[in-house]
C-alpha cells in the first residue's frame, strides 16, 4: 500500500519524492519571490504604459486644473446640480475634457448602448438629449435630472468614484449608456 | 519604494474622496446599476502565471501521504440547548417579516429590504459566512425550524403514532438540490421580473412549502442534508470552514480537512457544476461577447421574435440556453479530466472518480461566488444599513439609519482587482491540493496518484482561466 513508488521520469515530478522540509520552504519561498517580482515589474510596466495609451489622453493636460478646482469645492458632486456649466473657455481651447453626447431616439440610445470612459478625478461632462420625456439617472453618483420631450440636459461632476455605471431613463428602465471611471 | 508610496498616496486620496462624496449620493441605488471594471491585461497576465507557477510548485512539494483525509478536529465550545429554538425562531420571523416587506412594501426594488436580503445577504453573505464560520445557516434554517417545531407538537400530541419518513430514494441524491440552485440562478439572472419584491416574496413562500412536503414525506434531517437547495449549498461552502457545528459543538479543524468528508451521492457533481456555470454565465452574460452588438444574445433573441415570441419571451429564452450551456460546460471540463484520469492505473470507472474527486471543486465554486459577488456584498452589502431602518420604503425611519448611503469608495477598483485575482488563485491552490490529497487514498501507487494529477491540474487551469477571462476580456 504504502511502499514508496519509484518516480516516474517526468521532471516536474523527480524531485518531489525526495525534498525535505527546508527544501520544500525553499521552492516555495522561491516561487513567492518569482511571482512577487512579476507582479511587479507588471504593474509598474503598466503604469507607463496606461497613461499613454489611454483614450482620455488629451485630457489629462487639463487634469491638473480641473482637480484643482475639485477639491477646492470637496463637495465636488454639488456642483452638477447647481451648474451646468462651469468654464467658459470650453469653446476657446481644445485641450479642455469635450461634452460628450447621448442622443435617445424613440426612447433608445443612437447607435446602441455606448461606455463612455474617464480616469478617476476627470472633469465628466456630459449632455443627454432626448426626444422623450424622462429622468436620467447616472448610477452610482445617483445624479438625477429631468429631461423634458426634445429637450437636452447637462451633467458636470468630478469622476471620483471607479466603476462602471448605467446610465438610463429611470422611468422607461432603459439604459442608454455606461458610465466607466478606471483608476487613475 | 516609489510605487508603494504611490499607493500609499493613492490610497490616502481614496479615503479622503471617500469622505467628499458620502453626504452627497442621493438614494441608496446599487441592487443594479453597477459592473465592475474589467481586470486589466496585465494582471490577467500575471494571475495565469501564478497559476501555473503554483500548480508545478505544488507537484513538487505537496506531501506523499494523504494529510487532509484524517484532519483531527479540536472541541471548542458547546452551545447550550436552549439557544437552539431561539435560533429557529430568529431564522422565521426573518423569513416571515421579508416575505412580508416583499407584499407590504414599495415595489422599488431597491428602495423594498426584501431584495437585497435575498440577493446580497442570503445568496452571497451566507457563503461568505460559511466558509469562514461553518455551516450557521443550519440553526436558522426557517423551514426546518417550523418543521421541528411541528413534529415536535405532533410527537407530543400523537405520541409514538406517527408515521415514519418514507425511505428517500438513493438515486435522487442530490438532484433536487442541483435543480433548486439553477431554479434560483434562473430567476436571478434570467426572469424579466427578478427584482419583483411581490413575485419574490411568493417565490420565497413556494419554496419553503416545497421543503416542508419534503421533509414531512421524506424526514427533516434526510431532505435538509441532501434536498434543501440553499442548506444543501451553504453545508457545502461550511466545509472548506475552519469551524464545525455538530451536535451543539462547535470544533476546529485545519483549513479545507471537511471537504473531504463530502459525502457524495447521485446529484453532487451536478450540484457542484451548476454552480460554478452559473456564476461563470452571470459573469458571461455582462461581456461583449454576448451582450454586444451582433453578438450571442441579440442574435438569438431576434431568431426566437421572429418564430413569434415576444421580447421579454425570447431574451428569456436566449439568456436560458446562455445558462444552461454554461452549466453544461463546466460539467464537460470536469468530464474531460475525469475521464483522463480513469485512462490511468486502469482499476477505477470514470463515474467512480467524478464522484472521488467531487469535492475539489468546492473551493472552485467559492473562489467564483468571491470574484463574481465580492464588490456587490462590498457595496449592496451597505444599503442593509438604510433598508433595514426602512425596510418597506415609505419613509420610516426605525433606528435613524434611513437616510445613510451607499459609499461606494470603500474600496477601490484595483482593490476589487486583487481580492478577485487572489480568489481564483487561492481557490485553485485549495482545489489541487485536495484532488492530490483524495489521488493518494485512490491509487495504491504513488505513482498513478501522481500521474493522474496532472489532469486534475489541467481541469484546475481550466477552471481558473475560465474564471480569470470571465473577469477580463469577456466584459470589456
Amino acid at each position: 500500500m504504502s511502499t514508496p513508488e519509484t518516480p516516474p521520469n517526468a521532471g516536474g515530478d523527480d524531485p518531489g519524492r525526495g525534498l525535505s522540509g527546508v527544501q520544500r520552504t525553499g521552492v516555495v519561498l522561491g516561487a513567492l519571490a518569482v511571482l512577487l517580482i512579476v507582479f511587479v515589474v507588471l504593474r509598474g510596466g503598466n503604469d507607463d504604459g496606461d497613461s499613454s495609451s489611454s483614450s482620455n489622453a488629451q485630457t489629462t493636460a487639463t487634469q491638473s486644473t480641473s482637480t484643482s478646482t475639485a477639491t477646492g469645492e470637496t463637495g465636488s458632486t454639488s456642483t452638477a446640480t447647481s451648474t451646468p456649466t462651469t468654464t467658459s473657455t470650453a469653446t476657446s481651447t481644445p485641450a479642455e475634457p469635450a461634452v460628450r453626447t447621448i442622443n435617445v431616439v424613440n426612447g433608445q440610445p443612437e447607435g446602441g448602448i455606448k461606455t463612455i470612459s474617464y480616469d478617476k478625478g476627470d472633469q465628466v461632462r456630459l449632455k443627454v438629449s432626448s426626444d422623450v420625456a424622462d429622468e436620467i439617472h447616472v448610477h452610482g453618483y445617483d445624479l438625477m435630472k429631468d429631461v423634458e420631450k426634445g429637450g437636452s440636459v447637462q451633467f458636470s461632476f468630478t469622476a471620483n468614484i471607479e466603476g462602471r455605471f448605467e446610465i438610463e431613463l429611470e422611468n422607461a428602465g432603459t439604459q442608454i449608456a455606461n458610465l466607466e471611471v478606471d483608476p487613475a | 519604494m516609489i510605487r508603494r508610496l504611490r499607493i500609499a498616496a493613492l490610497g490616502a486620496a481614496l479615503a479622503s474622496a471617500a469622505v467628499a462624496v458620502l453626504p452627497d449620493a442621493a438614494s441608496a441605488h446599487g441592487l443594479v446599476g453597477r459592473q465592475d471594471l474589467p481586470i486589466p491585461r496585465w494582471l490577467f497576465a500575471w494571475g495565469a502565471a501564478v497559476v501555473l507557477v503554483i500548480s508545478f510548485v505544488a507537484l513538487a512539494v505537496l506531501w506523499p501521504k494523504p494529510r487532509l483525509e484524517e484532519a483531527a478536529e479540536h472541541r471548542v465550545l458547546r452551545v447550550p440547548a436552549f439557544l437552539e429554538p431561539i435560533c429557529g425562531v430568529i431564522g422565521v420571523v426573518a423569513f416571515a417579516g421579508m416575505v412580508y416587506a416583499g407584499y407590504a412594501g414599495t415595489q422599488t426594488a431597491t428602495a423594498n429590504i426584501e431584495p437585497t436580503i435575498i440577493y446580497v445577504l442570503f445568496w452571497i453573505g451566507l457563503p461568505f459566512a460559511s466558509a469562514v464560520f461553518g455551516d450557521v445557516f443550519a440553526p436558522f434554517n426557517p423551514w426546518r425550524a417550523t418543521a421541528r417545531f411541528v413534529s415536535w407538537v405532533a410527537g407530543r400530541v400523537a405520541g409514538d403514532k406517527l408515521p415514519a419518513p418514507m425511505a428517500y430514494p438513493a438515486w435522487l441524491g442530490r438532484w433536487p438540490a442541483a435543480a433548486g440552485i439553477l431554479a434560483f440562478a434562473w430567476v436571478e439572472l434570467v426572469y424579466v421580473n427578478r427584482d419583483d419584491p411581490s413575485i419574490l416574496a411568493t417565490l420565497a413562500l413556494l419554496y419553503a412549502a416545497t421543503q416542508l412536503i419534503g421533509m414531512s414525506v421524506y424526514g427533516i434531517a434526510t431532505w435538509t442534508h441532501r434536498a434543501d437547495a440553499f442548506a444543501v449549498y451553504f453545508n457545502l461552502f461550511s466545509k472548506l470552514a475552519p469551524l464545525h457545528w455538530r451536535d451543539r459543538t462547535l470544533y476546529r479543524r485545519l483549513l479545507l480537512s471537511g471537504a473531504p468528508h463530502l459525502d457524495v451521492m447521485p446529484g453532487t457533481v451536478a450540484l457542484l457544476c451548476t454552480m460554478i456555470g452559473t456564476t461563470s454565465f452571470d459573469g458571461f452574460s455582462q461581456g461583449q461577447l454576448w451582450t454586444g452588438t451582433n453578438a450571442i444574445a441579440p442574435t438569438l433573441q431576434q431568431r426566437f421574435i421572429n418564430l413569434g415570441f415576444s421580447q421579454e419571451n425570447a431574451l428569456e429564452i436566449t439568456f436560458t440556453i446562455g445558462l444552461l450551456f454554461m452549466v453544461c460546460f463546466v460539467g464537460g471540463i470536469y468530464r474531460l479530466g475525469i475521464a483522463g484520469m480513469g485512462s490511468i492505473g486502469g482499476r477505477h470507472q470514470p463515474g467512480e472518480l467524478a464522484q472521488k474527486f467531487a469535492h475539489s471543486l468546492i473551493p472552485i465554486a467559492l473562489a467564483y461566488v468571491v470574484a463574481h459577488y465580492f464588490s456587490l456584498l462590498a457595496y449592496q452589502g451597505q444599503a442593509m444599513a438604510s433598508l433595514i431602518s426602512d425596510p418597506l420604503g415609505d419613509g420610516s425611519d426605525l433606528f435613524g439609519s434611513a437616510a445613510s448611503t451607499i459609499d461606494y469608495n470603500v474600496i477601490s477598483a484595483t482593490g476589487i482587482w486583487y481580492v478577485q485575482v487572489a480568489a481564483l488563485v487561492l481557490g485553485h491552490a485549495a482545489g489541487l491540493t485536495l484532488a492530490h490529497d483524495r489521488a493518494l487514498t485512490v491509487y495504491r501507487r504513488v505513482r498513478d496518484a501522481t500521474r493522474s494529477q496532472y489532469w486534475m491540474l489541467a481541469v484546475m487551469v481550466g477552471f481558473t482561466s475560465l474564471g480569470l477571462w470571465l473577469l477580463s476580456a469577456s466584459a470589456q
